[in-house]
């Protein structure tokens, strides 16, 4: 199953992950960081995660299998 | 304070040692009083390579007074960039800007204030596609001037090109409009300005400081008669500084001056100029230097844009070869060389403690040629960032851009930017070298890179050029 880490000291905000994949990441107005909405995502999501991993300009996405 | 929010997936930070540990080792070779300083000015990298090699991971420079420890490696790099804003504050560190950028502008905020800063909305990936089309075309009216075959300083060339698109991107294409040639001359006089002798007095009667300050005055009074001129203009015509200048204060005076308009120009301008300008000097001159790369490049754009398509839509998505030649050209001349921070409160790496009031750095000159991280680190080589070896995946050791929460804000940009020069450049016109290869070289003798005049490459269009 696909699990969704972020690295904290990395995120800006560039809100990339948002657009590729909006039912798993939103960013939060307050602290213009990520916000995981779905750690765990449906497995129906993988190609937009990756994306979301893959152009994250900051590289602050992961991506685990367990 | 590490107070990241909590957020499902987070990986916490690792805890700071608590007691205090050894001084770092301090590089041998200080003079009196200006300790470094003199070696800073004339052989930066070289000097940063001598603490690695001689005192290790860690190892403490004295510029004047100043006393800067230098971490490299990259579990070192790693911690330097993982410190919060609360231990490791950027301000303090950079006392030859100050000057530049003017009271009140950016290094005078506090830490929350900058935060609010990071937010500035035409970095935002929804505004890419529109620059992506404004900075092709700038291309085009750049070329256009100079007719199909010629030859061209690089440093002038990119200065001009990316004073325009940059402000015609993060200010205001009307903005754009009042620009000339002038403009990015003053901006290399500012930049020339940053003598690593103001580590002693950034005031001093000195050349580099007088023709700088000379420099910003002259900016005050070309950008007076634009925000003149534009004041008439119709509302809907009004850009980012014409609102700014037009904001009161409660008691009806202007909340702010046209001084301070301008120190904000030079701080949206100086991150994005000096740097992607030189990059690109170095993608061209590398590209050129390693002609088989060079038609790797061509012949991949040459295929991408054979049906017509738009560099405004292509520039946001891959270009690997293209993208490649950027990052390779970024590793080795990385236009910053030294990142600083002043230390808050003690800083603990391994068995040694920094106490608050130093300067801690990492060099991205010395990081981007370890070769633990980058093999045979002095060859040029597009591969390093193909599939399965992506060597800038490693991201406290790949740091042109430098890395953590206050990694350049501007690289998508930066990188999008580079690639739409080059789609237009390449696309229509072949360039070659007017000097010997191995005469290209920067000029290190300031804290900003600048590539060293005489820097000329020749130019023609291109007999069938793929554009329709």
């Amino acid at each position: 199953m696909m699990r969704i880490r972020v690295d904290m000291d990395l995120c800006q905000g560039h809100a990339v992950c948002k657009e590729e994949a909006p039912a798993v990441f939103a960013v939060d107005a307050t602290s213009n960081r990520v916000v995981v909405l779905a750690e765990r995502p449906d497995e129906s999501l993988r190609a937009e995660v990756r994306r979301a991993v893959k152009f994250c300009p900051t590289r602050a996405i992961r991506l685990e299998e367990d | 304070m590490s107070a990241a929010p909590e957020v499902p997936g987070t990986v916490a930070p690792a805890p700071a040692a608590a007691q205090r540990g050894k001084a770092p080792p301090r590089l041998r070779g200080e003079w009196p009083l200006v300790g470094h300083l003199q070696e800073l000015r004339r052989r930066p990298i070289e000097l940063f390579a001598r603490v690695r090699r001689e005192c290790g991971e860690i190892g403490e420079l004295n510029f004047a007074g100043s006393r800067v420890v230098l971490l490299s490696g990259e579990e070192a790099q790693e911690a330097f960039f993982r410190g919060s804003d609360e231990q490791l504050d950027q301000a303090a560190a950079y006392p030859f800007m100050t000057p530049i950028f003017g009271r009140g502008v950016l290094f005078d905020a506090t830490p929350e204030q900058r935060k609010q800063g990071l937010r500035n909305q035409s970095l935002r990936d929804s505004f890419m596609r529109g620059h992506a089309e404004v900075i092709a075309a700038e291309t085009q009216r750049m070329m256009a001037k100079l007719g199909d075959e010629g030859a061209v300083d690089l440093l002038d060339f990119f200065s001009e090109l990316t004073l325009y698109t940059s402000s015609a991107c993060l200010v205001g294409k009307g903005f754009r409009e009042e620009l000339t040639p002038e403009y990015f001359r003053v901006f290399y006089e500012l930049e020339k300005g940053t003598d690593a002798i103001a580590y002693v007095n950034p005031y001093l009667p000195l050349p580099a400081f007088r023709q700088r300050d000379r420099a910003r005055r002259r900016l005050v009074e070309l950008l007076s008669g634009v925000f003149a001129r534009r004041a008439s203009a119709p509302r809907e015509k009004r850009e980012l500084f014409d609102v700014l200048l037009s904001l009161r204060q409660p008691d009806g005076s202007a909340r702010f001056s046209v001084d301070q308009i301008t120190g904000m120009f030079i701080s949206m301008m100086f991150a994005g100029h000096h740097t992607t300008s030189g990059t690109a000097a170095w993608t061209l001159i590398e590209l050129l230097r390693h002609p088989d790369a060079g038609a790797r490049v061509v012949a991949e754009l040459d295929a991408l844009y054979a049906d017509g398509r738009e560099v405004s839509y292509q520039a946001l998505r891959e270009i690997p070869q293209l993208e490649s030649a950027i990052k390779e050209a970024l590793r080795l001349h990385p236009p910053l060389i030294l990142l600083m921070r002043k230390v808050m409160s003690d800083f603990h790496y391994k068995e040694w403690t920094v106490p608050a009031g130093k300067l801690v750095a990492v060099s991205p000159a010395i990081s981007n040629r370890m070769p633990e991280c980058f093999p045979d680190p002095d060859r040029y080589d597009l591969d390093r960032y193909a599939e399965g070896r992506e060597e800038d995946a490693r991201l406290f050791a790949w740091i042109p851009f430098g890395a953590g929460r206050h990694r350049c804000v501007g690289a998508a940009f930066a990188m999008m930017q580079l690639k739409a020069i080059f789609s237009t450049l390449l696309r229509d016109y072949a360039f070659e070298l007017a000097q010997p290869a191995e005469s290209y070289r920067n000029d290190h003798s300031k804290m900003v890179v600048q590539l060293a005049q005489p820097c000329r490459a020749r130019y023609r269009r291109r007999a069938a050029a793929a554009s329709p």
